[in-house]
């Protein structure tokens, strides 16, 4: 096997390690838990009710307005918050040390994070299929570009994660300021009320974010086509979905890289010790 | 020009962040299989040092050869030849010993070859760095002391040409310290690793090194095993008498041809006589005494 090849498999190896590590950790299996099980509470208060002046059922709105969030906090707020953390304890460090083994450390956090969002994702499929009535009604065909779409998704997300993850100096900054960018985008994307509800200036940076689009396209995917009346142009926007989210992922995979090659040249023995002290007189 | 068989060749080394000045123009080699010492008090430029030569930093100014090679632009081949020993915090906590060990081993297998078969197994260097119990414990539940020898058996699962380890036994009990320098013995002997290695501990250096570089404010001030620096740096003889219920002390360079002349000057008045050469330890001793003064000042100032 080539040395790239080898980083790539043990790259991958490590992801899925680390997932099994999480899977072993109680307050990682909390996070799922309590994640998932505000998603139910809200099914089951909400299972009567229906989008005003329409049919169309509140659950079967939200539900995939709650995958693309799940989907944005997981590859975006939470990977930028673990890169963050590993720089400032030495993995990044031990990771250059290795020969390719930025590449590998790379592809263990893509495959650590498709792993643990496509866990939660089957938790809300399972759930939704009880709860919210006529969930899989566009069919198997509808099902796999679902799949598709969040694959799509995650490839415009990560990279995010990654650019977060290497501009913030330590954890303490992406938590205090990532998440409420993340909420505020979230906000202005019409994942849980339609868009055109908002204003005209709120409508325009809400569709510049993939947020938007993922929640579009998935919304084309799960919902009836007669729900298409409450969106931007009662349109779809098929291709413009694909387009946007596409944009997002090249460029992403373009910077990703260059951001981390630079946050790396920089790491060192003594800047992990530097951070480790500050850190330990916080503490 | 830089020595091709030499396993790390620096010269004019300059390093400053600002006004402040870390390293002064060092020069010096390593040869291939040779055990090297860098030693020196605390903030004498040791770990800038290193880790100019790991490539993880850009010297201000000064040329670097390490395996041939500039470190900061050298290739990922170049990487699987050195071993480098960092000091871990709580990184990787939630992974098991073997398990991490295997996992940055697979790194390193595209780039065996015959006489270096890569990577180490990882039952026998659990072995060698005696966490063969740990085997299967999470990272997080090791001692200090486990965790640091975890820190060198990652350092050398790549099977280095050249292992640079910074401070290695710092948080070692006497038994772990002893294991260790068996391993650094065996990777010197049988494998012929060349390997620079940090330390403010001159036993250490001692036992551990074939020669011993001293760093002092920024510059190397003495270089040779240690028998030469004894005999280099240490040299002057302290002699201490009495005449007359007077004490005396006077140091000089030939403590023989002094007691020779005393006796000669005073005869049966002196008494009392003392003579002692200043061993390589009182020689450091005194250096790191100077530089604690020089860090305190700057601290109070």
């Amino acid at each position: 096997m080539s040395a790239a090849r080898t980083a790539l498999v043990t790259g991958a190896r490590r992801g899925a390690i680390e997932f099994r590590n999480s899977l072993q950790t109680p307050s990682d299996i909390g996070y799922y838990i309590i994640g998932n099980l505000i998603f139910i509470v809200i099914a089951v208060l909400n299972r009567d009710a229906v989008i005003d002046g329409t049919a169309l059922p509140t659950m079967l709105f939200i539900f995939p307005g709650i995958l693309a969030m799940q989907l944005a906090f997981t590859s975006t707020y939470g990977l930028a918050t673990l890169i963050s953390t590993e720089r400032e304890d030495g993995t990044l460090l031990r990771a250059k040390s290795l020969p390719n083994g930025m590449t590998g450390y790379v592809f263990g956090q893509v495959t650590r994070t498709g792993l643990e969002f496509f866990f939660s994702a089957v938790i809300l499929f399972v759930a939704s299929t009880i709860l919210i009535a006529g969930v899989w009604g566009n069919g198997a065909v509808a099902f796999v570009a679902l799949l598709g779409l969040l694959v799509l998704g995650l490839l415009s997300a990560i990279p995010l994660g990654i650019v977060f993850g290497s501009i913030f100096k330590n954890p303490r900054s992406v938590g205090g300021w990532g998440f409420f960018v993340i909420a505020g985008i979230v906000v202005i994307s019409g994942l849980f009320f339609p868009i055109t509800g908002l204003p005209i200036w709120a409508q325009v940076i809400g569709q510049v974010f993939p947020l938007y689009w993922l929640g579009l396209g998935l919304r084309s995917v799960i919902l009836p086509d007669s729900a298409v009346v409450v969106e931007i142009g009662e349109s779809w926007r098929t291709l413009e979905t694909l387009g946007v989210l596409g944009v997002w992922a090249v460029v992403g995979l373009l910077l990703a890289p260059v951001l981390l090659r630079r946050m790396a040249r920089r790491e060192s023995g003594s800047s992990v010790e530097a951070r480790r002290q500050t850190a330990l007189q916080r503490v | 020009m830089h020595d091709p068989t030499a396993a790390i060749s620096v010269r004019d080394l300059q390093m400053s962040y600002g006004d402040h000045v870390v390293l002064d123009g060092v020069s010096f080699s390593v040869t291939t299989g040779e055990v090297v010492a860098l030693l020196g008090p605390n903030g004498a430029g040791k770990t800038t040092t290193i880790e100019v030569l790991e490539g993880f930093r850009q010297p201000s100014a000064g040329s670097v050869s390490v395996l041939g090679a500039d470190p900061l632009t050298a290739g990922e081949h170049w990487r699987a030849d050195i071993g480098v020993v960092l000091q871990s915090w709580r990184d990787h906590a939630r992974w098991r010993v073997g398990e991490l060990l295997d996992h940055f081993g697979r790194f390193y297998a595209p780039y065996a070859t015959a006489d270096r078969p890569r990577p180490y197994p990882v039952d026998e260097l659990l072995h060698m760095v005696g966490l063969a119990e740990q085997g299967r414990s999470k990272v997080i539940s090791l001692s200090g002391g486990q965790r640091r020898r975890l820190d060198v058996a990652i350092g050398i699962v790549g099977r280095p040409r050249l292992l640079f380890l910074d401070e290695p036994t710092v948080g070692f009990d006497p038994m772990a310290r002893r294991d260790f320098h068996d391993v650094v013995h065996r990777l010197s002997d049988l494998e012929g690793t060349s390997i620079l290695l940090t330390t403010h501990d001159l036993s250490e250096a001692e036992k551990l090194a074939d020669r011993i570089l001293i760093l002092n404010n920024g510059a190397i001030v003495a270089d040779g095993s240690a028998e030469q620096l004894a005999r280099d740096v240490a040299g002057t003889t302290e002699v201490r008498w009495t005449t007359d219920g007077q004490r005396h002390v006077h140091t000089t360079d030939d403590g023989t041809a002094f007691v020779r002349q005393l006796f000669e000057q005073y005869g049966d008045t002196v008494s009392d006589l003392e003579v002692r050469r200043a061993s390589l330890e009182d020689t450091y001793l005194a250096m790191v005494a100077d530089s604690a003064i020089v860090a305190a000042e700057r601290i109070g100032s």
